[in-house]
């Protein structure tokens, strides 16, 4: 089912809020890739034999397991000219790219722009498989690139076309581990999990507690204006971190039990909202602390708050690499595409520092890996202030050592879904 | 109560609470509980979307606290919010309208000929055909949603969820209502005018066409009200549908706002979808009083006769 | 005068829609929870063929029903809620219902009109209206405040059950109203002035003559209005969003958002609706049994 919730406004509005994709972030933890014995054709043999294997026989990657993933055809020539005339199509999370910014770039090229949207990376996977949507280039996360690649939905790139990934984008990012050499993808927006709150009306400083996340389960006096994100996975890790437990894609059930007895403690201590509208609650109070994604504290300071306020409440903390979730979405060439070099193309101008920041600061608020957004640039430039510096994230929380939620296998995703849904139940 | 007791308490004039205490204590009249609960009922329920309605013409961004009436800005004075200048929002209102009106255009009809057949069907199949229909009025919508999503997934994947789909949901639970409505009308009706035509050699189709349809059309229009009402409203069906932010009607627009941290747009939004049906309804039932000018019952008044054809369910 | 094979002709067209668009989906859903799941694309793989079908995860989420199991709390709590809401809806619905029907003319137009107005509004425009009221800063609060009742007014929309019991009856009370009133109106009002004339008070006339007489009404109604509310969800996420309050529609919800189970969330479906239809049976029985009484 698709819960819909576009905040969508007009793109003459500073930084719209990007509501549908913030639901189908949720799901990037809850779209699994299971075991598959499907007959896809390579079979490559690794030498970790404990690595879980997704469809095709390519691991699911770890960021301390980074996969190369296989080449099904060559990437395409260098130096060829770019094709013109006709339409091109843009697959992507609707308000998720300022439309102003691809119309600009299909204009340049002569081409016509055709902006599709999808609400959820299966809606994607699924159009794609089976030709009902046949775009130029897809936005798509690195849990889907392995079902991307067996399912020959993308194509390899060729960076000659792509100097802006290694001149504009952090070097953490240049080689992912879901992607190594990035010989498909390259990156689009990054973001942490961490907690926000509101520094008038919650009189702990977070940041300087010895284990931040136990606020939320000393929170009694500010029941009913706590948040948990509405994620299986954000919310049950959550529970982990709070226990210094780091291994976040755990398939074990006597963790993710403890995890699910540690968050069902919390109703009724603060009976926390399950909702992933902190964006606006955080900004308007009627939410005082909320677990939150960094984007969306930014976006809050710049679209959602009230007249008087001037945002100055607002506070964000995240833990250090290593410790809390990062995440990222990526572009790729669709495999479908009639127009490769223009798509190479689009790619590169999504790097452009420029493009990426007014997309990033009039229309996203979820900050691209760009080397010249650094937290000190952008405060700067007014677009974020002091007080939420901690939401700007930096070259150093990527790259080896990171922690992030990565795709589980068909019985692992079970166990985080069933025992999320009990955490729901509230019994 | 002595003589003596009496005046003594009759002597101070009576304060307003004496007087409502007296009105309600009064044994000969109409029974004060039942109008007191009434009146209390009929304002708690208007109450709250008289409200709402006022806090769309709010003029700051609050919808819980007044600061000033101003007419236009959340209907179309502010540049980016109002529901004139934000296309999503008059896409949404675009799009309930839209299927709101397909859904008439498809199930009113559909729905005529299935009561006149359900009616006077004496078959075997008539039973389990009646029941068959009447089934969708107690179905909840969460069941009907997700079995219309994982039928058009999975077996009928030629429909995409789309405003198709969406139509074809609407229509699915709108046809009880018309059945049900116009049913009724055909039983206060009764056979005695098509017999008389028959009797003065009218051809089957031509009852149908001349004395039956005319007699019904009362019923069709509360028919085509209650369906535009019912459609409008629907909030399960068209979510689980949509397509996407295209897809989203009224009712999806303002749950997801409900939810965060509406605007007196939204407020704006769903106040011209009750001008609307307001409207709609007002029109309708000078239609039919004017229709059935000449069957009104005594004192009963378009209203109760048009609530007695609702009313046979 | 008409043609004998006119009328199951036109019953065709409605009844073949009904058929596509009603009864086919339910055995999707069935084909749902006794299928599998493509283990590529985690979609549901239905299984068609009744000989195909699987009952182990279907028989698993039925046994979750069980007392102290995983879906017994909150099957529990959604019908507590549904009861309770049902009971505010019928203590104040049926005084009303009652009070309009012994009107007659154009003070009982004026009052039906008053009272299907709420019945045209959005469900969703009157849940809007409800949390404006309730809000912290809102007009509720600011009434108790004013009148010095309640120095610190409760905070409604903090995820309290009370808050989600009185919304349901606040946006289902019409619902149930238009046919309470309908069958009330049924009632022979002759009745009811022969228990008077053989000298009955006015409450005894009601309560010997009037409330038996409406015992199927308000069955109905309440049916009308019970049912639907079982698979409630938005009710419940707009006027708290808290786990405490949630209700069975929030679970099937999480299942269909996307990941491995699809197969229990239509299992969780089929389950209610199969208690529904135990309940719909019930009334039938109940209706059936009525009638045949009053023919005899």
């Amino acid at each position: 089912m698709k819960d819909r919730d576009p905040e969508a406004k007009p793109a003459s509005t500073p930084m719209r809020g990007s509501f549908s994709r913030r639901k189908a972030l949720k799901t990037l933890g809850g779209a699994g890739l299971a075991v598959s014995a499907a007959p896809f054709i390579v079979r490559r043999a690794f030498a970790d034999s404990a690595q879980p294997m997704g469809p095709g026989g390519i691991p699911l990657a770890r960021p301390d397991h980074p996969v190369t993933l296989p080449m099904y055809e060559d990437p395409l020539k260098a130096g060829m000219a770019p094709e013109t005339g006709g339409d091109f199509v843009v697959y992507v999370y609707a308000d998720y790219i300022d439309k102003g910014l691809v119309n600009e770039f299909c204009k340049t090229h002569g081409v016509n722009m055709q902006l599709t949207t999808y609400d959820s990376q299966d809606e994607a996977i699924t159009k794609q498989a089976t030709h009902a949507v046949r775009p130029d280039v897809v936005n798509i996360t690195p849990d889907r690139l392995a079902q991307g690649v067996a399912g020959k939905l993308i194509k390899p790139i060729n960076h000659s076309y792509i100097p802006n990934l290694a001149a504009n984008v952090w070097e953490g990012l240049q080689s992912p581990f879901y992607d190594v050499g990035s010989q498909y993808t390259v990156p689009y927006t990054v973001y942490k999990t961490g907690i926000g709150w509101r520094a008038d009306k919650i009189k702990e400083d977070i940041a300087k507690l010895e284990n931040p996340w136990s606020i939320f389960w000393n929170a009694k006096e500010y029941t009913g204006y706590v948040g948990v994100l509405d994620d299986a996975r954000e919310s049950l890790v959550m529970a982990m971190l709070y226990r210094q437990f780091y291994d976040i894609n755990t398939e074990d059930p006597a963790e993710i039990d403890k995890a699910l007895a540690d968050l069902k403690a919390l109703i009724p201590i603060c009976n926390p909202k399950i909702n992933i509208t902190e964006y606006q609650t955080l900004a308007t109070k009627q939410s005082w602390l909320h677990e939150s994604w960094s984007g969306d504290l930014l976006g809050a300071y710049v679209n959602y708050l009230p007249a008087g306020d001037d945002g100055s409440a607002l506070r964000f903390w995240a833990a250090p690499k290593g410790k809390g979730p990062i995440q990222n979405d990526c572009w790729a060439v669709s495999a479908s595409t009639t127009k490769p070099v223009l798509a190479h193309m689009f790619l590169n101008y999504i790097l452009d520092q420029d493009v990426a920041f007014n997309n990033f600061s009039k229309f996203t608020g979820y900050q691209p890996p760009q080397k010249s957004m650094t937290a000190d640039a952008l405060i700067a430039k007014g677009i974020v202030p002091e007080t939420l510096r901690t939401a700007v994230m930096g070259p150093e929380d990527v790259g080896a050592g990171c922690l992030q939620e990565c795709t589980l296998t068909s019985t692992g995703q079970k166990l985080w879904q069933s025992a999320y849904a009990k955490f729901n139940s509230g019994t | 109560m002595t003589e003596i007791a009496l005046k003594a308490r009759h002597s101070a004039p009576p304060t307003a609470l004496r007087r409502f205490r007296d009105w309600l204590a009064n044994p000969w009249g109409r029974p004060r509980f039942l109008v007191l609960v009434t009146w209390l009922y009929i304002l708690t329920s208007i109450a709250p979307v008289i409200i709402a309605i006022q806090f769309s013409f709010n003029s700051g961004r609050s919808v819980t606290a007044w600061q000033g009436f101003s007419l236009s800005r959340w209907y179309w004075g502010d540049p980016v919010d109002s529901v004139w200048h934000d296309p999503t929002l008059q896409q949404a209102l675009f799009q309930s309208l839209k299927l709101a009106g397909l859904d008439m255009l498809v199930a009113t009809p559909l729905g005529v000929i299935l009561a006149l057949g359900l009616a006077r069907w004496r078959g075997r199949l008539a039973a389990p055909a009646n029941f068959l229909m009447l089934f969708p009025l107690v179905t909840p919508e969460l069941v009907m949603g997700v079995s219309l999503y994982l039928v058009i997934l999975y077996l009928f994947t030629f429909i995409h969820p789309s405003t198709l789909a969406q139509m074809l949901g609407h229509v699915t639970f709108s046809l009880s209502y018309v059945v049900v409505i116009v049913r009724g009308r055909l039983f206060s009706i009764g056979r005695q005018y098509e017999e008389a035509a028959a009797d003065l050699g009218a051809t089957p189709w031509e009852t149908l066409r001349l004395v039956l349809l005319p007699l019904l059309l009362p019923a069709i229009l509360s028919s085509l009200m209650i369906v535009f009402a019912i459609s409008i409203d629907d909030f399960v069906i068209s979510q689980w549908l949509s397509c996407g932010a295209q897809c989203d009607t009224v009712p999806i627009r303002i749950y997801s706002a409900t939810r965060a941290a509406p605007l007196p747009s939204v407020n704006a939004l769903a106040a011209i979808m009750v001008y609307f049906t307001v409207t709609a309804l007002g029109l309708t039932y000078l239609v039919y009083r004017f229709m059935t000018r000449h069957e009104r019952p005594k004192g009963g008044g378009a209203a109760a006769s048009m609530m007695g054809d609702i009313g046979g369910m | 005068m008409y043609p004998k094979w006119l009328w199951p002709i036109f019953a065709l067209p409605g009844v073949v829609w009904l058929i596509l668009l009603f009864l086919t989906p339910f055995y999707a859903v069935v084909g749902v929870a006794f299928g599998g799941v493509d283990p590529i694309f985690q979609n549901p793989l239905p299984a068609w063929n009744p000989l195909d079908w699987d009952f182990t995860s279907f028989l698993d989420t039925l046994s979750g029903f069980l007392p102290g199991r995983t879906y017994w709390g909150i099957f529990l709590r959604t019908a507590e809620y549904v009861g309770i809401a049902l009971a505010i809806s019928l203590i104040v619905g049926y005084p009303v219902a009652y009070y309009i029907t012994r009107h007659s003319g154009r003070a009982k137009s004026l009052l039906l009109a008053l009272l299907i107005l709420p019945f045209w509004v959005s469900y969703l425009m009157r849940m809007l209206a409800w949390v404006n009221l309730f809000a912290p800063e809102g007009y509720v609060n600011a009434f108790l405040r004013w009148t010095t009742l309640v120095t610190t007014p409760p905070d409604w929309l903090n995820g309290n059950p009370v808050s989600v019991i009185l919304g349901l009856a606040y946006g289902y009370i019409p619902y149930l109203i238009l046919p309470l009133l309908a069958s009330l109106d049924r009632i022979d009002k002759s009745l009811l002035e022969a228990a008077r004339d053989l000298g009955a008070s006015p409450f005894r006339a009601f309560l010997h003559v009037t409330l038996p007489l409406s015992k199927t009404g308000i069955l109905g109604a309440s049916v009308i209005i019970a049912l639907p509310m079982f698979g409630d969800y938005y009710t419940p996420n707009i006027v708290s969003g808290s786990p405490k309050t949630s209700m069975l529609g929030n679970q099937i919800e999480i299942y269909f958002h996307g990941g491995p189970q699809p197969s229990v969330g239509a299992a969780l479906t089929l389950i209610l609706s199969a208690f529904l239809g135990v309940l719909m049976a019930y009334y039938m029985f109940t209706v059936a049994k009525a009638q045949r009484e009053a023919q005899a």
